[in-house]
């Protein structure tokens, strides 16, 4: 996988959460992984066609999950994921997608998003990739944000 | 759902409804039970009485358009005026009647509601998962030889709750939305065994052979809409699979259904959702 392919997604999620009302957040590392990645508890999956292909998952503890929804809706409290707080999060996950989706087609290249397949659950592990795709902690105001991308150029 | 605070009004309507298609998925007896199982159950109509003990039916039908502002809401009260109607209509009520309300005027009504909605679930249904139906079945008798029946139901669960194997397969386009592939892991294992005709040892072979064969049931259903339909163009995005138990995905904001091929090794299904609105 092509590793300029991955700033635009880093570029995108660092731009968005500012404008959701949170504070800048930081690259903790990046790691290439292999094939599976487990659950953290709330697991959303976006599909790239057209001429990048592939997925992108933004996994994170339900704990994060509440965090985020809850600053997403004014401070309102979660204190369950209940479904508003899952449609806060599918909704998150498109505005990064179609950001980074913005950023790629600056780059020239035309993509298309799917919509955002949200999975709750922590026995389950996810597979997005035949080989090795690369995972990019994002620190968000102390709460860790994983983003897994597997894409590539579709030729 | 039925919000009315009387058990007499909510049993004659719960009656009444029962002679029809509707069917009632909840009753609330004043403006918290309302929120509470609107939230819980996402009806697709809600009659509502003006009195309530806690709130008016104009502000709890504010309350509920507040948590879904697509909420179709009747008015049934014994008072009808331009006041009422005027003040119902900017709290997102959408049709009011008077009671006693006859049968037929109620059905009338709430097809009229409905019609959209029905419409197009009739449209996504005939276009686009009847197409998964036949995809599936041609698949499965090209890669095992086998001849399943198949059927395509309304999917109206808030989760898809899988224990085994979920293929997620993004679909793009117009309209846009997901196919999940999903079938447990003994039906998994028996279809890659009969699909490479041979004893699997290896589960993650297996895994293989099911993403394959995924993929093949919705590239063929993509391929045969867009061979109808062309000048929307859908794409299909590379397959995500999930395994393990307990596996909960959401239907939010998605028009689903599912379709099932039923062999003697257990059914091997395809939830497909396509987005709300256009």
């Amino acid at each position: 996988m092509d590793a300029k392919l991955v700033n635009p997604f880093i570029e995108a999620f660092v731009a968005v959460m500012p404008m959701l009302g949170f504070q800048p957040p930081t690259k903790k590392n990046m790691v290439v992984k292999n094939k599976y990645a487990m659950s953290r508890g709330v697991v959303v999956m976006v599909g790239f066609t057209k001429q990048l292909r592939g997925n992108v998952v933004y996994n994170m503890e339900d704990e994060t999950a509440r965090f985020i929804a809850s600053t997403m809706m004014m401070g309102m409290p979660v204190p369950e994921f209940d479904a508003m707080a899952q449609s806060a999060i599918s909704e998150l996950s498109n505005m990064l997608s179609a950001n980074a989706a913005t950023n790629l087609t600056q780059m020239g290249l035309d993509v298309d998003i799917s919509t955002p397949n949200l999975t709750i659950g922590e026995g389950f592990s996810v597979k997005i990739s035949e080989s090795q795709y690369l995972v990019i902690d994002m620190d968000l105001q102390g709460h860790s944000v994983e983003i897994a991308i597997s894409v590539d150029r579709n030729f | 759902m039925i919000v009315d605070d009387s058990k007499v009004s909510r049993t004659m309507l719960a009656n009444n409804l029962a002679k029809t298609n509707f069917e009632v998925v909840a009753m609330a007896k004043d403006a918290a039970e309302a929120r509470s199982l609107y939230e819980e159950h996402s009806p697709d109509l809600v009659t509502m009485d003006m009195n309530l003990p806690d709130a008016d039916g104009i502000e709890c039908s504010r309350r509920i358009c507040a948590i879904d502002p697509g909420a179709k809401i009747v008015m049934i009260s014994a008072m009808k005026d331009a006041g009422l109607i005027e003040q119902g209509k900017s709290a997102g009520i959408s049709a009011f009647l008077q009671k006693p309300v006859s049968t037929n005027d109620l059905i009338d009504t709430l097809m009229l509601l409905c019609q959209e909605k029905i419409s197009r679930i009739a449209m996504l249904r005939e276009s686009y998962a009847k197409p998964f139906a036949a995809a599936l079945k041609q698949g499965i008798l090209d890669l095992i030889g086998i001849q399943v029946d198949t059927k395509v139901e309304l999917y109206e669960k808030k989760y898809l709750e899988v224990n085994g194997i979920a293929i997620i397969i993004g679909l793009t386009g117009t309209p846009n939305g997901r196919a999940i592939v999903y079938m447990t892991g003994d039906t998994m294992k028996t279809f890659a065994e009969k699909m490479l005709n041979e004893k699997l040892e290896d589960e993650e072979e297996a895994h293989e052979a099911a993403e394959e064969a995924a993929n093949i049931f919705i590239g063929h259903s993509v391929s045969s809409i867009n061979g109808i339909i062309t000048n929307k163009e859908m794409r299909i995005t590379p397959p995500g699979t999930f395994f393990g138990s307990g596996v909960k995905m959401t239907t939010q904001k998605l028009v689903t259904f599912k379709i099932t091929a039923m062999t003697d090794f257990g059914d091997i299904c395809i939830n497909v959702g396509f987005a709300e609105g256009d």
